[in-house]
């Protein structure tokens, strides 16, 4: 095409030189990676703002080094793992956690926090819930669901918050999954919540993003709190795929776990809430949250 | 709220890096997006032509998060291309932007070709014109058309989410951009702050759109044809 050749040269280079300088530009930017840990993260940890926190203090202490936190789901943030994408995960499903340590892609881990998974639900209560132990309360949504008199709101994700609530129904030994009353919104917490506000329905929340939210949600109160079933256990696992960075990824996890990373987390809210939003581990001194952990992840 | 409220120097460095991840990747795209479109156009009869069209059209509603999935497969540690280290880079999202840009940017500019050959190209060959001097008319006369394509592949680019989220990680500081720090607020249930930077991000395309148009408009393509 020698005529196009002609028409051509003069804006094209224009076009072509200003993307060569705009490239090196953006390729300038990026900082060298040696220090550099890479840690793919839950969602509900991240969006509290709770580890922006804690890297700022952890670089404060280790200068050189960089945290970089990719928040995904759960789910994600383990298949990012595996793919060779993350050197270390913070995640809250133990069920998942155990599948990927038998596949040899974490190391073994340790719990840095815990805190409870509630049920909400509409203050008018249409299934009777209240109170009343959380497999009986899912029972009783399942009834009332079938009467349409219930909604309830499933993440439908595959995130932490969700693969606890289908552990849950599958102890009930009910599956809600198609029934019209059971909507399954596909979406993080935040939404999620919104969209049970508006329907009025029941869901299972992280309390975290639920203190966040409360204002938002009027008519909606926690129905079911408490006990080992809606315990949430949030632990960080060094990635052991070829490529990931052993070194700060190992620093950084000696900080989560240390006295101070653990009083940072277990401060963290009381500003904002009047209450902390986790309970930090300490080291499990008891074995309490190992033993429960190895209950949910065999569940 | 105040705790998590974006401080104006980090948001000021979100909307810089937006600009210049999506500035880089426009012009990126642009560099073989308008080849691309002068050689279908312009480039004689060729067989496949308009399969080519076709497939151009049709790419240019893909899902930016498919886009971005099919990347990560590359950039990834475990894919083809994971000894570049590009994933979680700023480059990574700028390449990812350029790609998903690609059809739109081909399309648009190739339709824009094509109704001013249309309209001109009998009429300067009548005249005794040869073929590279209608060519270079053509281009002359369609270059608005080509400047508004390269725009509107900006305004997608800037405006995407999937490609960015996927390659970049909202990592903040680093690959954090406006769209992937609006979903972020909007996850923290700090509807009002995403709305702001909603606000501002459509703002910035449009300063953009009018500051590049009134360049052009200036300088003249028809000076560099």
């Amino acid at each position: 095409m020698p005529s196009v050749a002609r028409a051509v040269p003069l804006f094209m280079i224009v076009i072509w030189l200003l993307a060569a300088l705009s490239l090196t530009g953006v390729y300038l930017y990026q900082a060298s990676e040696s220090r550099v840990v890479r840690v793919a993260t839950t969602t509900s940890l991240y969006a509290t703002g709770l580890l922006d926190l804690l890297s700022q203090e952890f670089q404060a202490r280790y200068p050189g080094f960089e945290v970089r936190f990719i928040a995904v789901g759960s789910g994600e943030a383990l298949r990012r793992a595996a793919m060779g994408d993350a050197d270390l995960v913070l995640v809250h499903a133990p069920s998942l956690e155990k599948r990927y340590l038998a596949e040899g892609v974490l190391s073994e881990g340790e719990i840095i926090a815990y805190n409870y998974f509630v049920l909400l639900g509409p203050l008018e209560d249409p299934a009777d819930v209240r109170g009343v132990d959380v497999l009986e309360a899912l029972r009783r949504i399942y009834v009332a669901g079938e009467r349409g008199e219930a909604v309830f709101v499933s993440r439908g994700d595959n995130s932490g918050t969700h693969v606890r609530e289908l552990i849950l129904w599958r102890l009930t030994g009910l599956d809600p999954s198609g029934r019209p009353w059971y909507i399954e919104a596909g979406a993080g917490m935040a939404q999620t919540l919104l969209i049970a506000g508006e329907r009025q329905a029941y869901t299972l929340s992280d309390v975290g993003t639920y203190l966040k939210f409360r204002e938002r949600l009027p008519n909606m109160g926690v129905m079911v709190e408490g006990g080992e079933l809606l315990m949430n256990i949030y632990s960080v696992y060094l990635v052991r795929v070829p490529g990931a960075r052993l070194e700060p990824a190992q620093a950084f996890m000696e900080f989560l776990t240390s006295e101070e990373g653990q009083s940072l987390i277990g401060g963290y809210g009381v500003e904002e809430f009047g209450r902390p939003l986790f309970n930090p581990a300490h080291g499990d001194p008891d074995g309490r949250l190992r033993k429960a952990w190895e209950r949910l992840s065999g569940l | 709220m105040a705790g998590l409220a974006l401080e104006l120097g980090e948001v000021a460095g979100i909307v810089l890096r937006s600009l210049m991840v999506s500035g880089a990747a426009t012009l990126l795209s642009a560099s073989w997006s308008i080849p691309l479109a002068l050689r279908l156009v312009l480039g004689g009869e060729e067989r496949g032509k308009r399969l080519v069209m076709d497939l151009l059209n049709s790419l240019v509603g893909i899902p930016t998060v498919v886009v971005g999935l099919i990347l990560y497969f590359l950039l990834s540690r475990s894919g083809p291309l994971g000894q570049l280290q590009l994933l979680y880079t700023p480059l990574a999202i700028t390449i990812g932007q350029a790609i998903l840009i690609t059809p739109f940017i081909a399309s648009l500019s190739a339709e824009a070709l094509r109704s001013v050959r249309e309209r001109l190209w009998e009429t300067l060959i009548s005249l005794g014109a040869t073929e590279g001097q209608a060519a270079a008319t053509v281009v002359d006369e369609a270059s608005p058309g080509l400047v508004t394509s390269i725009l509107l592949g900006f305004s997608r680019a800037v405006g995407e989410l999937g490609v960015a989220l996927m390659l970049g990680g909202n990592i903040r500081g680093f690959t954090r951009v406006m769209t992937t720090a609006i979903a972020l607020e909007v996850g923290r249930g700090e509807f009002e702050l995403a709305l702001a930077l909603g606000a501002i991000l459509v703002s910035l395309s449009f300063l953009t759109t009018l500051t590049i148009r009134a360049l052009t408009r200036e300088i003249g393509w028809r000076t560099l044809g």
